[in-house]
């Protein structure tokens, strides 16, 4: 039976090969994926390992006062050369304008005890000293000599009023640390300051309760094995975990992999996705193997095959190609692995990668036993159909195989319970997540479910409902011609097999759509958002003491490109009532409507009149005091009082605005402390952000603007998107493979009709655009569905998620949309060149060919 | 060759073509001819020489079957004829175009538009109904439908129920007269039919034949039929008989007995025994 099996398996050599193929990529997926895992956890562990520098031994604490006092005892053992805290603090540097949150190391007492090495300079010896790491010193432009200055505040005191004390230190930079083993990369390299200094910043002591995560490092003297110094310092702490330095990096990567494993187990749920879509692959392969077989299989059982027998070979037979594939694919995966590796290695990431990947058995085992299986029981069905031929099905003439179309009742009951259950959940959970307080994890946490469930009940249905939409448009394209009429007619034929092959692309394509839905929405939900909260293209506040802008800057910044308009703006603390604290701002010349985004705003503004933004405004009337005659109070005591008009504005915040002669009322004495720029409406706003920071001088100068804070923004939910939609090509990828199959089984299906066409007088260029269209109408309407679909759930899932966070702006992303169609049509047409060519070379003698 | 009763020609036995088809053919005309047809499979020592310089005229308006034994190289006269198949050497013609002297593409259009087709399977295509196959050339063509002729063939074949049908739920002989009428739609200027019995119960056939005689003699069409089946040759108006790749004889006005007798003569030709050539029918 198995060397019969062999011999249909190299017969249908090439059907086998193209369904192998989706096969090898989800498990060349699954492979690399794995290798990355072993790569981020070997990284990890090297990071984790060098920080501990050169010690012998480790020994964990509980608090600050508790390490103080193990690396009194430590010190004084007679076998220990060094033993230091490792206490990584952190603390935020400013230089002029540019600031860093820095992560801060205490000098070591050995150099042995620390991953750093100096560069330059030397390390601190004092108070008010520091080394940097040559990343920060570059960023904050300072070098040996220069001062950069260290913001802290006082510990936080429950008893004490108001908020702790803000410090400023004038700090000198002594030294450059370099990081040769990478050890701080991931924090952005780390710098080195006094214990003192640290702690200090950080409203930390030496006899702090506090649980700072700090280990004690030990390294021992000279001609002391690791082992001596181990038991030496056990027993002078007893109870204490005293660990060599592997064990102790070992332990810290497993306490700090749970993140890592998590995004593992996320990358493996898309292999997961890809695997699914090529079992949908191989069962369609399958069951036209099978039906393709008839005669052989009815042969088998006339001459004693029994139905086990027949079962069996074609389990065997996906066996064999199952594990043939995933053999490739491990291989591929591997290679591909092991290229980036190299190629992210090269560019010197500032990471400490291995040369090469580490293979272990995981690795190799997983991959092989999941696309073994996910072969054969994708095999499954059609295997029970082979069982199915009846032995004198030999006897008859041969016709056009034919798989059943037929689908149970069960399943149109499944599908519509989980389709219309699903769909109600979500339905729920949005409406919930708009109109209720409830948990926003609660609402995300049903809509997840029920999407996934409507999801399932959705595929599962499929073989009802997509090949009655594929019916549907192709008897719309019917009245292009005799191609379109024989294409669409074709499509019908074999509806679970369109079916399966319109779905396995509608899953990848309504998971991009979804992503790039979700996007789209989260970017223009948090941009309206934004938009709401700055009047301003661009604003420019003073950080100096006595809050006034340096001279000159308004005329630097008008003269950089991009800019439209710059005004300068003088600010004042007011209050409306007893406790309605804001900041009223007036515009130099009353020129407000020139800065503002939309000059509409400063409309009506006069010196009788207030502009309030719409969050003042709601304020003000929740507490019952709406104008439209309203009172401002100055901040220096109550008797400066103006009797104001209030006008209602699309300003954002809150904020208000009125005339310079109203704010000279208020506040005789307010400099000029910000600028209000408007950018050219044909500015890119994150270019000209960049050239205005660039032109300002070395001054305490805050730039902020709703540009600013949307490209970082934007920058993530693009990032993210980009790294799913990448993953989620893959998946898109096997199903554009299987529609190419299913059209390759079809001319081979139908090779007669094919033949009789061609006799009755069907070009070949007719047969081609047939094809074509047969391809482009499944791979059409698969994405199609896929992006309707898909475009609802990541407007459901946008619901769920920025209901709370402001308003909701559902936005289509025509662009995504319009790519994804485009190349799934492209890709249709693509699937059908090679069939074609093969159904072209039949010739019509073959009509009038009894078989 | 002094056996044979006639030269096979053009000039068809004129009480063949009653009188009275709407739209008559030319009479007497040529529809289809041969010179030197040769057609090799295979090269060197394996090549067979399926057809050796067959020179065959076929008349317009006439029902002509070609018969021989196995291997006579009937069905790849056939072929040849219909444009489906490339010659080794030789002309065809169909009306005045010399068709072997045509591209893939205009022999596919010529097949189209001039010539007609009846397989053995029937070959009618699964997904479409009755009526659509019976369309199809003119789909194919983009060309409007006669609906006269429609209605004429439909009421002829008999296939006024069924045109809603599709071919899974026809009997053998209605997919065959749906085949038929599918092959006379465009009206061409000749019909060829490959066994088109072969398929058939013996009431089913002699119900086919009857259709094709009657599409000759009412309808004025041209049919040339490839058989095995001296009954069926019989319905012909002439008989072609093949024998080795050559032409062996013609009978004019066969019955079943004289193209048995024309075939067992072509048998005993084999056996080197001479015999009593087969006599003129009746």
């Amino acid at each position: 039976m198995l060397r019969l099996t062999l011999a249909q398996m190299r017969r249908s050599l090439g059907r086998l090969t193209a369904a192998g193929i989706a096969i090898a990529i989800g498990t060349a997926f699954m492979a690399a994926t794995l290798l990355a895992g072993n790569v981020f956890t070997r990284t990890g562990y090297d990071a984790v390992t060098a920080t501990y520098g050169d010690a012998d031994v480790v020994v964990q604490t509980e608090t600050l006062a508790d390490a103080a006092e193990k690396l009194d005892v430590v010190r004084d053992l007679p076998d220990v050369e060094a033993a230091d805290m490792l206490l990584p603090l952190g603390a935020e540097i400013r230089h002029g304008s540019q600031r860093r949150y820095q992560v801060t190391l205490p000098v070591p007492s050995s150099p042995r005890l620390s991953a750093l090495e100096l560069a330059t300079g030397a390390l601190p010896t004092r108070d008010g000293q520091i080394a940097l790491p040559d990343t920060t010193a570059e960023a904050l432009e300072v070098g040996v000599g220069d001062h950069v200055q260290v913001t802290w505040r006082d510990p936080y005191d429950p008893e004490a009023d108001g908020e702790p004390a803000e410090h400023t230190d004038d700090v000198a930079v002594v030294g450059i640390v370099d990081d040769p083993s990478h050890a701080w990369a991931q924090y952005g390299g780390a710098a080195v300051v006094t214990q003192d200094d640290a702690l200090r910043w950080n409203g930390l002591s030496l006899s702090s309760q506090d649980s700072v995560g700090s280990v004690l490092l030990v390294a021992g003297a000279p001609g002391v094995g690791t082992q001596t110094l181990l038991d030496d310092v056990s027993t002078a702490l007893p109870g204490a975990t005293v660990q060599t330095r592997d064990e102790a990096a070992a332990d810290t990567v497993r306490e700090i992999s749970g993140e890592s494993n998590a995004l593992l187990m996320v990358v493996l749920g898309f292999a997961a996705i890809a695997l699914l879509v090529a079992a949908l692959v191989i069962a369609n392969t399958f069951q036209v193997l099978v039906a393709q077989r008839t005669r052989t299989l009815a042969l088998l059982r006339c001459v004693g095959a029994v139905r086990g027998q027949l079962r069996g070979s074609v389990l065997t037979e996906a066996a064999i190609l199952g594990f043939a594939a995933s053999v490739v694919g491990l291989v591929t995966g591997t290679a591909l692995a092991q290229a980036t590796l190299s190629v992210l290695g090269r560019a010197d990431l500032g990471v400490p990668l291995p040369p090469t990947v580490e293979v272990t058995w995981p690795v190799v085992v997983v991959p092989l036993v999941v696309g073994t299986l996910v072969t054969v029981v994708a095999s499954l069905v059609p295997a029970r159909a082979a069982t199915r031929v009846s032995p004198v099905a030999a006897l008859r003439p041969a016709d056009a195989p034919t798989v059943s179309a037929r689908a149970g009742r069960l399943r149109l009951v499944v599908a519509l319970l989980l389709t219309l259950g699903g769909g109600a959940g979500l339905v729920l959970a949005v409406v919930a997540a708009l109109s209720t307080d409830l948990d926003p994890i609660a609402t995300l946490g049903l809509g997840l479910l029920a999407g996934a469930a409507s999801f399932v009940g959705v595929l599962v249905g499929a073989v009802f409902w997509v090949p009655r939409v594929v019916a549907l448009v192709g008897r719309g394209l019917s009245a292009t011609g005799a191609g379109a009429r024989l294409a669409a007619a074709n499509t019908g034929r074999n509806p679970r097999r369109t079916a399966a092959t319109s779905t396995a692309l509608l899953i990848g394509v309504t998971l991009v759509a979804m992503m790039s839905a979700g996007a789209a929405t989260a970017r223009s939900s948090l941009g309206q958002e934004l938009d709401n909260h700055y009047a301003v293209d661009l604003t420019i506040e003073s950080m100096s003491d006595d809050g006034a802008l340096p001279a000159g800057v308004e005329q630097t910044v008008a003269g950089v490109d991009g800019v439209a308009a710059v005004a300068a703006v003088r600010t004042t603390g007011v209050r409306i009532g007893e406790d309605l604290w804001f900041s009223a701002f007036a515009v130099d010349g009353d020129r407000a409507a020139d800065v503002l985004r939309d000059p509409r705003t400063a409309d009506g503004l006069d010196d009788s009149t207030v502009l309030l933004s719409a969050d003042l405004a709601r304020a003000l009337r929740d507490g019952g005091d709406g104008g439209p005659q309203v009172t401002l109070v100055s901040q220096d005591d109550d008797t400066v009082r103006v009797d104001l008009r209030t006008q209602d504005t699309a300003l954002g915040g809150r904020q208000a605005v009125v005339t310079s002669a109203t704010l000279a009322q208020l506040a005789p004495g307010a400099p000029e402390s910000a600028l209000w720029v408007r950018l050219a409406d044909d500015a890119d706003p994150a270019q000209v952000l960049q050239s205005v920071q660039d032109a300002l001088p070395d001054e305490p100068l805050v730039t902020s603007s709703s540009a600013a804070e949307r490209v970082t923004y934007e920058r993530v939910i693009d990032t993210l998107l980009g790294v799913v939609v990448g993953l989620l090509a893959v998946a898109v990828v096997i199903a554009l493979i299987g529609v190419a199959n299913t059209l390759s089984l079809s001319v081979i299906e139908r090779r007669r009709e094919s033949a009789t066409l061609r006799a009755i007088g069907l070009t070949r260029g007719q047969l081609r655009r047939t094809l074509a269209i047969e391809g482009m109408l499944i791979a059409g309407v698969g994405a199609v569905l896929g992006v309707v679909l898909g475009v609802l759930y990541g407007w459901a899932g946008a619901a769920t998620v920025f209901a709370q966070v402001g308003d909701l702006h559902l936005t289509m992303p025509w662009r995504d949309v319009l790519i994804v169609v485009g190349v799934a049509l492209a890709a249709g047409l693509l699937a059908s060149v090679l069939p074609a060519r093969s159904a072209v070379r039949t010739s019509p003698v073959a009509a009038l060919a009894v078989d | 060759m002094d056996t044979t009763v006639a030269r096979p020609s053009g000039s068809p036995d004129p009480g063949s073509v009653p009188g009275g088809p709407a739209t008559p053919p030319t009479p007497y005309a040529t529809a289809s001819s041969a010179r030197g047809l040769t057609k090799v499979y295979g090269h060197g020592a394996a090549a067979v020489r399926a057809l050796d310089g067959v020179d065959v005229d076929f008349a317009a308006g006439a029902f002509t079957a070609i018969m021989g034994p196995s291997g006579s190289g009937k069905s790849t006269l056939m072929h040849l004829l219909a444009g489906l198949d490339q010659a080794s050497s030789g002309v065809v013609r169909l009306g005045a175009t010399e068709i072997t002297a045509l591209d893939d593409n205009a022999l596919t259009r010529l097949r189209r538009d001039r010539v007609g087709f009846v397989f053995q399977s029937f070959n009618l295509l699964p997904m479409f109904t009755a009526e659509q196959n019976i369309l199809l050339p003119l789909d194919l063509a983009g060309a409007k439908v006669d609906r006269a002729w429609f209605d004429t063939l439909v009421q002829t074949l008999g296939l006024g129920q069924r045109l809603t049908h599709r071919p899974a739920e026809l009997s053998g002989g209605q997919q065959q007269r749906v085949a038929i009428a599918r092959a006379l739609i465009a009206k061409p200027e000749v019909v060829f039919a490959d066994e088109p019995t072969g398929n058939l119960d013996s009431r089913s056939g002699a119900e086919v034949l009857s259709f094709l005689r009657r599409s000759v003699r009412e309808l004025g069409r041209t049919i040339i039929m490839v058989t095995h089946d001296p009954t069926a040759a019989a319905y012909a108006d002439r008989v072609v008989l093949l024998a080795d790749g050559r032409i062996a004889g013609d009978i004019v006005d066969p019955t079943p007995e004289s193209v048995l007798a024309g075939l067992e003569a072509l048998r005993t030709l084999e056996a080197p025994v001479g015999s009593s050539g087969p006599g003129a029918g009746a």
